[in-house]
């Protein structure tokens, strides 16, 4: 891969460079290849925080216009999803849902499950979307990811108020447990996160992600207990499975909300640590990669 | 007290490898292999079976920009000059070397930059502001002259996908020019939006100008260059050839065009079946020179080469003024000239009439056309002229000037009914 070598080592600084830095009013940037490998600029990210709301906005805006029902479909998306899961796998498949009513079980782990893959899919797919900024115009490129991976949380929260109104109707009441929700949407947001830092820029080089990913996505839903609980995975095998971070997560947020059992702690553990290692990672390659985005695109 | 630097280039140079995007080499293992590599801090991916032809959009490019100076940057098409501009606005990294720039960069490549075509005009001159890196108190300080500059208030709620590509210019050039950078680019944009809109942005630029702003500004319109500029920077195959006043610049931009393929023309010149070989331009007697006075007679000579035997092509000759304007084009077919077949090496000669252009500098810009068909045999730009004359300059008298009658009638029937109308006696 050509452009991804490195340049020789700039020479010194010249005559030029010292005059201009000398005196000067205003601030200076330098521009130059390369930069180290724990350089992540994440200062520049802070600077652009107006241009990361206002892509947010932008987010939340076009994802429902032009759609005659509107942020209606907020509503309808987890409802339908719900419903079909309750027919399909609660009545003719007869699942089991750890004695809570199926609707109300399914729901609790639609909730995250949609946001996730939602996030995912946004912050992946989201820099080719834009490549008409990423050509044209410099801004720190870690604000697209970002900006993928909040806008969802609108969805999410209306979703949430829905779940809410469906738990009064089964008779499940909410209790003090939910307010271990928030750390757990912030471990999901941060999941998403890191899983959009390394497949963006894949992404950017390789098209495939994007018709890999609607796959990868249904895979992963299957492959973590969203339709099943997890006390249907044979006992031994229970660490292996807890390797899958949504685990953690989708069993945080039942225990969260159905007020059923113990918390568990080691799947828990297992998905925050490999969110750090994924996030860490895909930090590092994300700002490696970023400076040929305009190039690849 | 000398002026403060804006920008200052040490050997910028910027490489891709020729085929590098999206061919059957590349595949993810490569990538991830070399990605590994470079992660370890040993970039250098080695030579071997991946190598493939590298070429330099921009090689070494070394300069001083003092703040306030208005810079042209002028070359053939893919000479440098977009990369250029995209290091300098951060958007591509350079291969090596470096620059340091002082103050908020606002750059404008291309169109559309960062529209968004379901978003109202409203809302994407926040979206575009924020990603200039403008606060929103800021835009909303400026919205109403953004939006007056670009002439689009009744349209300032409609979604921008439904904005002629005129508007979406006004828009984008208003809200970059509204930024109030420290340091403007300019790439091509003035091109596009019509001529009431592009002197609008010139006087805009001017009063950015004035305010020490500096600007960097591409272009294939030299007449734009030298209302613009003091200084050109002439790159050609990423190198800078020139960099100094703006009168000798384009004068050796054009000596470098001299037989090149015409501006507007997509083609291969190889492909061509007539190739443009000398173009002399002298008075009758056969003396060469450049500068015409008005009314004079010109004899071009055209040498040229086909290679096919072509059966009577209509050769034309167009006079193309400093801004893209064709202003007068001879054709053989037009003039009933029947050249015959030719094949080979030939030369044909054009006796202009007595030039009637106003006081302009003119590029010749030549080309070969089989009859009927209009195949394009040939395009090519050949040699630039002036006309000389103290008075009829574009400004007063437009394209050409020729004279022409005049005879004052019923002066003394207007003189009664003026008085009449007036109620007062005849004189």
């Amino acid at each position: 891969m050509s452009v991804l070598e490195e340049a020789p080592p700039a020479d010194g600084p010249g005559r030029g460079t010292a005059a201009l830095r000398g005196r000067n009013s205003l601030p200076i940037t330098e521009i130059r290849s390369g930069r180290g490998l724990f350089d992540l600029d994440l200062g520049a990210v802070w600077r652009f925080r107006e241009l990361l709301t206002t892509l947010i906005v932008r987010d939340i805006k076009v994802l429902y216009r032009q759609a005659a029902l509107g942020a209606a479909w907020a509503v309808f998306q987890p409802i339908f999803a719900v419903a079909i899961f309750t027919v399909v796998f609660g009545n003719f498949a007869r699942i089991p849902s750890d004695g809570a009513p199926y609707a109300v079980f399914a729901f609790a782990a639609v909730l995250p499950w949609t946001y996730f893959a939602e996030a995912v899919r946004r912050s992946s797919l989201g820099l080719v979307q834009d490549a008409e900024l990423v050509r044209k115009v410099y801004f720190p490129r870690l604000v697209m990811p970002l900006a993928s991976v909040i806008a969802p949380l609108v969805d999410l929260a209306i979703a949430f108020v829905v779940l809410l109104v469906v738990m009064v109707l089964y008779g499940v009441a909410p209790t003090w447990r939910l307010i271990a929700i928030p750390p757990l949407v912030l471990v999901t947001a941060l999941l998403a996160l890191s899983l959009g830092l390394w497949l963006g820029p894949l992404n950017v080089r390789f098209r495939d992600v994007k018709h890999t990913l609607p796959f990868l996505l249904q895979v992963w839903m299957y492959a973590s207990p969203v339709i099943y609980p997890l006390s249907l995975i044979p006992e031994h095998l229970r660490w292996f499975y807890s390797l899958n971070p949504m685990v953690g997560v989708i069993e945080g947020f039942r225990w969260a909300l159905l007020s059923k059992g113990d918390p568990d702690v080691t799947a828990l553990a297992i998905g925050a640590g490999m969110t750090v290692v994924l996030l860490a990672g895909g930090l590092i390659f994300f700002r490696r990669m970023e400076r040929f985005f305009a190039d690849l695109i | 007290m000398t002026k403060e630097i804006a920008i200052c280039a040490e050997g910028l140079s910027k490489r891709y490898r020729l085929g590098s995007a999206g061919t059957a080499h590349d595949s993810l293992r490569d990538l991830l292999a070399s990605g590994a590599r470079a992660l370890m801090g040993r970039g250098r991916t080695p030579r071997g079976n991946s190598q493939r032809q590298a070429f330099f959009a921009l090689r070494d490019a070394s300069f001083e920009i003092l703040r306030g100076e208005n810079v042209g940057i002028i070359g053939a098409n893919g000479a440098g000059k977009s990369t250029l501009l995209k290091i300098l606005s951060r958007i591509v990294e350079p291969t090596s070397g470096r620059a340091l720039v002082a103050g908020r960069v606002g750059a404008l490549l291309e169109v559309g930059t960062g529209f968004h075509g379901e978003l109202t005009g409203r809302e994407n001159i926040y979206l575009y502001g924020a990603i200039l890196g403008m606060t929103q108190r800021e835009i909303a300080a400026k919205f109403d002259a953004i939006v007056d500059f670009a002439e689009i208030e009744q349209f300032i709620d409609t979604p921008v996908k439904r904005y002629s590509s005129g508007m979406y210019v006004r828009l984008a050039f208003s809200v970059a020019a509204h930024l109030r950078p420290d340091i403007l680019l300019l790439d091509e944009v003035l091109a596009v939006g019509d001529a009431a809109f592009q002197r609008k942005c010139m006087n805009f630029a001017r009063e950015l100008q004035r305010q020490e702003a500096t600007i960097l500004f591409v272009s294939h319109n030299m007449f734009s260059i030298k209302a613009m500029c003091t200084r050109v920077i002439y790159l050609q195959s990423g190198r800078i050839e020139y960099d100094g006043p703006t009168d000798p610049g384009i004068e050796i931009y054009e000596r470098g065009a001299h037989l090149s393929v015409v501006p507007w023309s997509k083609d291969n010149p190889d492909d061509w079946a007539v190739e443009l070989t000398d173009i002399e331009l002298s008075d009758q007697a056969g003396k060469p020179k450049s500068v015409f006075d008005f009314g004079e007679r010109m004899k071009i000579r055209l040498r040229f080469n086909a290679r096919e035997r072509l059966e009577a092509p209509n050769v034309m000759v167009a006079f193309v003024r400093s801004d893209g304007v064709a202003s007068n084009v001879y054709a053989t077919d037009t003039d009933k000239f029947v050249m015959g077949a030719v094949d080979g090496e030939g030369t044909l000669e054009l006796t202009t009439s007595p030039l009637k252009l106003v006081a302009e500098r003119y590029v010749i810009h030549v080309l070969f056309r089989m009859r009927g068909t209009q195949r394009l045999l040939c395009a090519q730009v050949g040699r630039s002229f002036h006309v000389r004359h103290e008075e009829f300059d574009p400004l007063n008298y437009g394209v050409f000037h020729e004279g022409g009658e005049w005879r004052l009638a019923r002066a003394r029937k207007f003189d009664e009914d003026f008085c009449e109308s007036r109620n007062v006696a005849a004189p």
